[in-house]
């Protein structure tokens, strides 16, 4: 069974943009990942106090009045100054003019897994703890869910659908699903998608850290060591297009979008299913036409949680076979940390960078994997490698699974 | 049974979806079908319950959480004050 059928356009990217606690845009992450280094370390901004968890993969170096080009989205919170400096990367690399000649024919769809947190930590302390009489007026526009796709639409001009997705660690993989399904059925020509997350706060960790899901140590997917997932923060963004509108305006075409793939598991909140990402994966080979073959590199969602890389790595083998076994796999949260709603987004963008640049990003910190993970992770040092299809998997809290499939630029 | 023990085998049957009254020290909490957020809120339960603080991480098995009487062994050090923290 497949999921979209029909006539149906394609869809380029032409523009990616990042914002990551190992580089400040795609291209410094994409450097960073290639000399494998890891964004993780002691937590540096915030209190640390009653906190068992003291590690967390932050962007220490932002500063929004360097950082965020207008003013207005200055006065957001963090997650939206993530979001915008993300997105303005990845318009101008697509090369398009603000706003497009017809505005309503682009969209904005922009997630984020929690919205404003740092805004909502920072009102609850002003009213509860420092007893304020009021908080500051920008505090409801600053937490809502989708002001950082309304940033965006406005900084870019953007006049035609424009809202955020919420699906937890598959936030910014639905997003880019969403763009590109606006474009195949002719909705618009132009998406900005992605997603944005900044929920490093002392309130956020603690919540964190009452689910047992934290690692103390660090971020090892796949390694028999892994006890948790690190938390990181950062935005992605991706520029779609129709590959006539590309072609139209001789855009340079960073990959095709070949394949989408969602499935909700319809289980638990927190243990994953095999078969929600098993189907997830199978409707994306079928979505872009693949073969298991035809993929040549798979990012996994590989969260260094016990049960998802294990749950994965199962799924991989269901949906690959005996090819599961040679196909290079590799969890770039080993580097970045955990971007939750973000993450889908920047390992998309690593995807694409793996495509142009033939060469896979490694797990790093995999000195020894788990038996239960017995594929080809990709350990520890990158690897050069041409690939023609590659693949990026998202899973989520609740079992929202989404799935993403790239190609090599359209001859 | 002492107090302790009671303590933390009624806050175990609040969490079971089918409570059951044969609940003993040496019960194995994988023979109550406790999965991983549930024991997060059984711990979260008996932290409030007795004012401590457990390092637990349910990404490993530690052996504290095998057993009921293990569960109350560590409960019992922490309220003594004399606990090493178990490994988080």
């Amino acid at each position: 069974m497949t999921q979209s059928k029909g006539e149906r356009r394609r869809v380029v990217v032409t523009g990616v943009g990042a914002v990551t606690p190992i580089g400040l845009d795609a291209r410094e992450m994409w450097s960073s990942m290639r000399e494998g280094r890891c964004g993780v370390g002691p937590i540096e901004t915030f209190d640390k106090k009653d906190l068992y968890i003291h590690i967390a993969a932050e962007i220490k170096n932002f500063d929004p009045a360097k950082h965020v080009s207008s003013k207005k989205v200055q006065y957001g919170d963090r997650y939206s100054w993530f979001a915008a400096r993300s997105a303005e990367e990845a318009w101008k690399q697509a090369g398009l003019p603000t706003p497009l000649a017809d505005p309503y024919r682009s969209a904005c769809i922009f997630g984020s897994g929690a919205g404003g947190f740092n805004t909502i930590e920072t009102a609850y302390d002003d009213l509860f703890i420092k007893q304020k009489k009021a908080t500051n007026p920008l505090t409801l526009l600053r937490i809502i869910g989708s002001s950082a796709a309304a940033h965006i639409g406005i900084e870019q001009g953007i006049k035609g659908p424009t809202f955020a997705t919420c699906s937890a660690c598959s936030t910014a993989t639905h997003a880019i699903a969403t763009g590109a399904d606006y474009i195949r059925h002719g909705l618009v020509d132009v998406a900005v998608t992605g997603a944005s997350e900044a929920v490093l706060t002392h309130g956020s960790l603690r919540t964190w850290q009452a689910m047992r899901v934290l690692s103390p140590e660090g971020c090892f997917p796949f390694s028999k060591k892994r006890n948790g997932t690190v938390l990181g923060e950062g935005a992605g963004a991706l520029v779609l297009e129709s590959l006539e509108h590309a072609q139209a305006r001789g855009a340079t075409i960073l990959a095709e979008l070949k394949g989408v793939g969602m499935s909700s598991d319809s289980k638990d909140m927190v243990n994953p299913d095999v078969d929600g990402p098993r189907t997830a994966m199978e409707f994306a080979l079928a979505d872009a036409g693949l073969k298991p073959e035809d993929i040549g590199y798979l990012n996994a969602h590989g969260t260094a949680t016990t049960l998802n890389d294990v749950n994965e790595s199962n799924a991989i083998k269901m949906v690959f076979g005996d090819y599961a076994y040679k196909l290079p796999i590799s969890s770039t949260k080993s580097m970045t940390g955990h971007l939750l709603g973000a993450g889908g987004a920047v390992e998309a963008i690593a995807c694409i960078k793996a495509l142009q640049d033939g060469w896979l990003p490694p797990t790093v910190g995999l000195d020894e994997p788990d038996p239960k993970c017995d594929l080809d992770y990709i350990p520890n040092v990158g690897r050069a490698a041409k690939v023609s299809n590659v693949m990026s998997n998202s899973f989520a809290f609740g079992g929202l699974n989404a799935v993403l499939i790239f190609g090599q630029p359209p001859a | 049974m002492d107090d302790v023990a009671t303590k933390i085998i009624d806050i175990l049957k609040k969490h079971m979806k089918e409570p059951r009254d044969d609940i003993g020290l040496t019960t194995a909490l994988t023979d109550l079908k406790i999965e991983s957020l549930d024991l997060a809120m059984i711990v979260f339960d008996i932290e409030d319950s007795f004012g401590i603080q457990i390092p637990y991480n349910a990404n490993e098995e530690v052996e504290d959480f095998k057993t009921v009487g293990s569960v109350v062994d560590r409960v019992k050090a922490l309220l003594e004050g004399s606990g090493a923290p178990a490994k988080a």
